[in-house]
């Protein structure tokens, strides 16, 4: 007669056994797999739940004051759900900061100068239209990288809410990068353009992300150097947004 | 009447993030208990109630108005009471520390009983094997000590321990199964002690 083996023993003691009656019968039957049992069960009940020493009334208390100053400002994915304007809100803002950086350009009364430079003039106005614009954009893509950067292996099943944010920054992503072209912006245009690449895998991906998926995911962000180069443009939409007050074209409007 | 869970989830998500206060208020007790369970340590339990807590205030939008609060946050904890075992795991291996300097490394060794005198106090004798059980699960990995602890301390169910760690069942049983073998090897005069 074939004997059951620990492991079967073990899973027996807890009745989760795949194949309890057959363990059940073999058990009444087979004296030694009795014996083993009774020992296996014989350990197993004295191993009682451990007493947990009650901790201290105010316990609540300091864990709410641990946690309170530890919490995120703002649930994002909640506000960038219900509070962030539609995409097609944003492709009107950003098409009429382009236009007004143009128009202002076009119709102000113009300096004097040699055309070539009221050129490089008006193209640099355009371009700060677009850098201040994005800035906001870059900020909330700049976190989601971050977070992403700082994934650990057991962090992978809240990767939905990643996704949705990846998704809606997609969305301004292409807006963004087709109007810093437009706008002869050639350093904005590419970072954007690998952001975008970088947004499309994670909102594309699987929603349950493996420790390798993970990685990988980690090291296109790495390799390509995408937050530095967004930390950069970042800082120097900053300055323009600091120097001006305002978007370029309508201070001059 | 006690204003539900989701109706607290549902305040905090709509931007009143003391309302989370109530929350904290509510289970931090409870998963203080499975914490301590599984790591055997006021403070750890502590600092693990605390990165629950703040794990689930980052994921609320994500939470089912429908689910159970309560579940929801147990299966963080255990996720985060794994990863607090593994860590400290991996500084004990890399310091080769010994939490009871008395405690020889289990590897494979049985632990040792005190000889049983004349009339035991048995009360002493109880806690003696307390600590003894206490130190055999010191040596469980961080998954097979979770899983146990959950089945036999906390009469989960072998689907609540998959769901919870992320494992197939399969995975889970045998991280059960590992863990009584384990503990049978360290505990192996244990019995014979105390009958």
């Amino acid at each position: 007669m074939k004997h059951l083996s620990e492991e079967q023993i073990v899973l027996h003691f807890y009745d989760d056994a795949d194949n309890s009656a057959e363990v059940r019968e073999h058990l009444s039957a087979c004296e030694a797999c009795r014996t083993e049992f009774e020992r296996v069960s014989a350990l197993l009940t004295q191993i009682v739940p451990i007493e947990v020493p009650e901790p201290h009334e105010s316990f609540e208390q300091k864990i709410w004051l641990n946690v309170r100053d530890r919490l995120p400002e703002r649930q994002r994915v909640f506000f960038e759900r219900f509070l962030s304007p539609p995409k097609w809100v944003l492709a009107g803002v950003m098409a009429m900061v382009v236009a007004g950086a143009f128009f202002a350009g076009r119709y102000w009364p113009r300096p004097k100068g040699t055309p070539t430079e009221l050129a490089t003039n008006r193209e640099a106005d355009v371009q700060r239209g677009v850098l201040v614009a994005v800035a906001d954009h870059l900020d909330r893509s700049q976190i989601l990288l971050i977070e992403i950067m700082h994934a650990e292996p057991g962090d992978v099943h809240e990767f939905p809410g990643e996704q949705a944010r990846a998704r809606d920054l997609l969305d301004s992503n292409r807006l963004y990068r087709v109007s810093a072209q437009r706008a002869g912006d050639p350093a904005t245009s590419r970072t954007l353009d690998d952001l975008e690449r970088v947004l499309a895998e994670i909102a594309n991906g699987p929603s349950e992300l493996t420790e390798a998926d993970l990685q990988r995911l980690q090291r296109q962000i790495q390799s390509q150097g995408l937050l530095f180069k967004i930390h950069i443009i970042g800082s120097k939409a900053g300055q323009e947004q600091r120097s001006h007050g305002e978007l370029p074209g309508n201070q001059r409007l | 009447m006690e204003v539900s869970d989701a109706a607290i989830v549902a305040q905090v998500l709509a931007g009143d993030r003391d309302a989370f206060r109530v929350l904290v208020e509510r289970h931090s007790r409870s998963i203080y208990h499975v914490a301590y369970r599984m790591t055997g340590n006021a403070q750890d339990s502590e600092e693990i109630v605390q990165e629950t807590m703040l794990r689930a205030y980052k994921a609320l939008p994500r939470f089912e108005l429908r689910s159970n609060f309560g579940t929801w946050l147990y299966r963080i904890a255990v996720n985060r009471t794994l990863d607090f075992l593994n860590a400290r795991k991996r500084v004990q291996e890399t310091h080769q520390i010994t939490e009871d300097p008395d405690f020889e490394d289990g590897g494979g060794k049985e632990v040792q009983l005190a000889a049983t005198g004349p009339g035991p106090d048995r009360l002493l004798l109880s806690a003696e094997v307390k600590q003894k059980i206490m130190q055999a699960m010191n040596q469980l990995s961080a998954p097979e000590r979770v899983a146990f602890t959950m089945r036999h301390m906390e009469g989960k169910s072998i689907a609540e321990i998959s769901q919870a760690m992320k494992l197939k069942p399969s995975a889970a049983k045998n991280s059960v199964f590992r863990a009584v073998q384990k503990l049978r090897q360290q505990l192996g005069p244990l019995a014979g002690q105390t009958e």
